[in-house]
């Protein structure tokens, strides 16, 4: 019986006519549960649609020359540290040979904190599989391990350059005011540390800053300081819901900032279902927008697997070409028995590394030493429901 | 002097959301003698159902969604009901509380995948209408959340004390073998308490909803646990103490806030509850003495 | 198979959590502050190795004899307040230890670095593990000798005099006082060895995830604890070990292949569960069975 197998295992590999589709796993991953639901859905299909461009080109070539098509599988780690922990053990237990996600910083952290601090460091047990991110989005994650790499907007660039535009454009505004939504990695550190440091650096001055929660849904006492501060521009950091709340409240007190600007991650259709009518006037910076032929595409293929194209999901989509190009100059062998995982993985890990430039949906975006992106970006206001383009300083 | 007064008042304001949402804890707590996690979740959940209204009329009026809400309130407390304590023998305390946590996870879970958790606009009602005495405010329509409630606790006074429904009620609540001795249908009086919870839980959602301008599964553990702690603060099983409690916790919190900073605020919440477990354990409005 | 040892080491200290929550219930207490506990126990255990260097084992007891104080001191005042407004009050202390962890600030720096726990944003690079070479099975098999040996004690309580005093004061706390128990040491020790229990569990969850933050603790995380030992029943030990294989093994994991149903089947199956057993998995006669499983082996009739 033996014997009639092997000659029939050889017959095939001669005539080389088992047209086996030989493919490549990427794991994605985000939270498809709870209020960030969106932000899964959104890279699951940008992924799915990147994946589905690609394969339709041919494929990713591997080492031997033959071409592979890119399977993509997306988990939902529900925005929590175990299970996200979990979701990647598992992703890393599987031939994927690179994980796209997470969604949540507070998921990130210490998902990049179980991975192997520095590469060929034998002391150190943690994992070792490369990470790359779409989403998460809190400043400075990426140093925490050299397996992590991020394809997110640099926030302190962004609203460096905001505030040195806005300075531009209106000279006679003087004062900033910041409300910022404290109990959320994000919003917490993009004001203290981008916002409030990047309008002072420009010569603005902080006439103060005012505390919310996540959840809160009573914004009486802080939109009075609002007020009293009188400030030219408000910043708000903080995510659609307590970011319409605080717009709402404002409306009702008459509270009107002759600017006002908001946090990247509230640049999506979440504020405008929420509170377009009182967002209208808000500028964000962002590093999407359909203004490229490109940009235009990939959002109407990404809309084709039911997704919302957004700063978060084209950032997937972004992931998704590197990762070809990656494995393709890497020489990728493709195969599958757990050795050949495990050294196309540690290629790829070492291909992002190299990378000094890679090619985004707005142009070029550089790649930083600590495994980071600096893309480029462009301002974006709401006007009459919608995020159109205010400014590109491209 | 005038930040005190008009951080009390907001906060008082506010907080007749809260007390809407103990009412609710505070009766099935009272008739059942069992805790309904799930009433929260069941109040915004009503409020989304609302919210269908205008998926059909475009352009329905508020008070449209309000009632749409109220009713689809009811249908998910008759809902609960079944789920968690009609099949559930009585002697299980443990079974029904767990039960009601398996419910609020479904609806928030329900509530999510039908909206994919983004935030929803909500119709509101004198929205726009503020008080004013030079510079000091009211909101219209927190003044009328605060009416709405008003007429809610005496519409539940009135069905509890003068309807034969609410005699039963009290009859089950007071002695439940003795009233199964009279020929009260126990069961029965179990599920109508659930379904008037869920038409006040229904309207509750509403008037949040209408409040904050906006829907967001993000409301319903925060409203959870204010719920509670209003109900133990006004007493469990105590309509006007939850009323009481629900507008001193709003007032509370807000001059908390005020002064002491909003990551700190909930502390100090929690720090009003042990006080008044410590010193008044029976809460504001204690229940009468009985067998416990 | 990394991924299994890793889904057992969250079993693992899921279990812990629920035990804590199983001793506190068999004296009649519904407590939904073992999450504060746990809590307490992270943060202790993450600043000893972090910050102090102490190793893992003397910050894991250290994390335990804290939680344990801190469930002490709750335990006094717990007395005074009966049955479900128990709940609410363990509720809001949970949510309390929460809300400080939300305001705490110990930061120092170490090598350039600023290290140790920072308010809002959470406390993070807690790699003892990793740094120390620990594998995936070396943490697990670490976690699951402490949840043995916890079990044997909790077992070894059920059998002895101990555990028997704990339940008749659960069952009807007047006869047991008159029958001479002293109430208040009954329901404090309880309370106090839950908190230890509680405590050694965080200190385990913040080494295993690396990075804890005041959001990890709140009221899902104590509900989770007091499923548990419902799920399970309050019969024997090993019904809290068999729930949490239930809702981490079998609901989170097991039902991932039904992608989107997983998240509605979770609520709706704790639901269905409840109905179906009301006293939980392993009830008294499916305990009954068990050992008549055992015993009839052996030969006992």
């Amino acid at each position: 019986m033996k014997k009639i197998a092997f000659a029939v295992a050889l017959a095939f590999a001669a005539t080389g006519t088992l047209a086996q589709e030989k493919t490549i796993k990427i794991a994605g991953f985000g939270a498809k549960s709870g209020v960030v639901r969106g932000f899964g859905i959104n890279s699951e299909a940008a992924m799915l649609a990147a994946a589905d461009q690609i394969n339709k080109a041919g494929g990713v070539m591997l080492a031997d020359g033959s071409k592979a098509k890119f399977a993509v599988e997306f988990l939902d780690d529900r925005c929590t540290a175990e299970e996200g922990i979990s979701v990647i053990r598992r992703i890393a237990g599987t031939d994927a040979v690179v994980a796209v996600g997470p969604t949540c910083s507070n998921v990130a952290e210490p998902l990049f904190g179980i991975l192997q601090k520095k590469v060929d460091d034998k002391g150190d047990s943690g994992l070792q599989m490369p990470v790359f991110t779409d989403v998460a989005i809190k400043v400075g994650l990426a140093k925490i391990s050299e397996w992590a790499f991020r394809n997110v907007p640099n926030e302190i660039t962004m609203y460096s350059s905001l505030f040195y535009w806005l300075k531009q454009k209106h000279p006679e505004m003087k004062t900033v005011f910041g409300g910022v939504e404290e109990d959320f990695a994000h919003s917490r550190a993009t004001w203290y540390v981008v916002m409030k440091d990047r309008a002072t650096a420009n010569g603005y001055t902080i006439a103060g800053e005012t505390k919310w929660l996540l959840a809160d849904t009573n914004f009486a006492t802080q939109v009075r300081e609002m007020k009293k501060a009188n400030a030219d521009i408000v910043a708000i950091s903080a995510h659609p819901f307590s970011t319409c709340g605080v717009l709402k409240e404002m409306q009702r007190q008459g509270v009107k900032p002759k600017l006002l600007v908001g946090l990247t991650s509230t640049s999506t259709l979440e504020t405008m279902q929420g509170c377009a009518k009182q967002a209208e006037g808000m500028m964000i910076p962002t590093s999407f927008a359909p203004v490229t032929k490109e940009g235009k595409s990939a959002s109407e293929a990404t809309a084709k697997f039911k997704g919302a194209a957004d700063l978060h999901s084209m950032a997937a989509w972004e992931n998704m070409f590197i990762l070809k190009q990656v494995m393709e100059s890497e020489k990728i062998s493709g195969k599958k028995d757990a050795a050949s995982v495990q050294a196309d993985r540690r290629k790829i890990r070492d291909g992002l590394a190299k990378l000094k430039v890679t090619k985004g949906l707005l142009g070029e975006t550089k790649r930083t030493d600590d495994r980071e992106a600096d893309k480029p970006y462009l301002f974006v206001q709401a006007k009459g429901g919608n995020w159109t383009v205010l400014h590109n300083p491209l | 002097m005038l930040d005190l007064l008009q951080s009390t008042s907001d906060g008082i304001l506010f907080g007749a959301t809260y007390a809407l949402i103990g009412i609710g804890f505070t009766l099935v707590f009272g008739v059942m003698h069992k805790l309904n996690l799930s009433y929260a979740a069941a109040s915004v959940g009503g409020a989304y159902c609302g919210l269908l209204v205008l998926k059909v009329f475009a352009g329905a009026p508020p008070l449209a969604v309000f009632f749409c809400a109220f009713l689809a309130g009811g249908l998910l407390g008759y809902v609960v009901y079944l789920a968690c304590f009609h099949f559930i023998p009585i002697s299980n305390p443990l079974a029904t509380l767990m039960a009601t946590v398996g419910m609020l996870l479904l609806i928030d879970e329900v509530i999510v995948h039908q909206t994919d958790g983004m935030p929803l606009n909500y119709p509101a009602m004198f929205d726009d209408v503020m008080l004013r005495a030079g510079e000091f405010t009211l909101r219209g329509d927190l003044l009328m959340v605060f009416v709405v409630s008003i007429l809610c606790m005496a519409g539940l006074l009135a069905l509890l004390y003068r309807t034969r429904l609410g005699l039963a009620t009290r009859a089950v609540s007071q002695q439940t073998v003795a009233a199964q001795l009279c020929g009260i249908r126990v069961g029965q009086v179990n599920a109508m308490t659930f379904v008037v919870t869920g038409l006040l839980g229904g309207i509750a959602g509403a008037m949040i909803g209408a409040s904050v301008g906006t829907l967001s599964p993000l409301l319903t553990t925060p409203l959870t646990v204010k719920g509670l702690i209003v109900t133990v603060i006004g007493g469990l099983g105590s309509i006007p103490g939850a009323i009481i409690a629900g507008l001193l916790v709003g007032g509370f919190e807000s001059v908390l806030q005020q002064y002491r900073g909003v990551t700190e605020r909930d502390l100090y919440v929690m720090l009003l509850l042990f006080v008044f477990l410590v010193f008044r354990p029976g809460g504001l409005f204690a229940p009468k003495g009985g067998r416990d | 198979m990394d991924f299994y040892f890793g889904l057992a080491q969250i079993i693992g200290v899921h279990t812990l959590i629920g035990l804590s929550a199983y001793i506190v219930l068999l004296t009649g207490q519904v407590s939904l502050a073992q999450a504060g506990f746990f809590a307490v126990g992270a943060y202790v255990a993450g600043m000893l190795t972090v910050l102090a260097g102490w190793a893992i084992l003397p910050a894991l007891a250290a994390s335990s004899l804290l939680g344990a104080l801190v469930a002490g001191a709750v335990g006094f005042p717990a007395l005074r307040v009966k049955g479900l407004m128990l709940v609410i009050a363990t509720l809001a202390f949970g949510e309390a230890v929460r809300l400080f962890f939300f305001n705490f600030d110990y930061q120092v720096a170490k090598g350039g670095v600023k290290l140790g726990p920072l308010g809002g944003e959470g406390f993070r690079q807690i790699r003892y593990f990793p740094e120390n070479g620990w594998t995936t099975m070396d943490v697990m098999l670490f976690i699951w000798i402490f949840v043995v040996l916890v079990m044997a004690i909790l077992w070894w309580f059920d059998r002895s005099r101990y555990g028997a005093v704990l339940r008749a004061v659960g069952e009807d706390e007047l006869a047991a006082q008159s029958v001479g128990l002293n109430l208040t040491a009954v329901k404090v020790s309880a309370m106090t060895i839950g908190g230890a229990i509680a405590g050694l569990g965080g200190g385990i969850y913040a080494h295993y995830t690396t990075h804890i933050e005041h959001a990890s603790f709140g009221i899902l995380l104590a509900t989770f604890a007091l499923a548990y030992p419902i799920l399970g029943g309050l019969g024997s030990v090993f019904g809290t070990v068999v729930a949490a294989i239930f809702v981490q093994g079998f609901l989170i994991e097991g039902l991932r292949f039904l992608g989107d149903w997983r998240n509605l089947l979770f609520g709706a199956l704790i639901v269905l569960a409840m109905n179906v057993r009301p006293k939980g998995f392993l009830d008294a006669p499916t305990l009954q069975w068990i050992r008549r499983l055992f015993g009839g082996k052996s030969g006992a009739a």
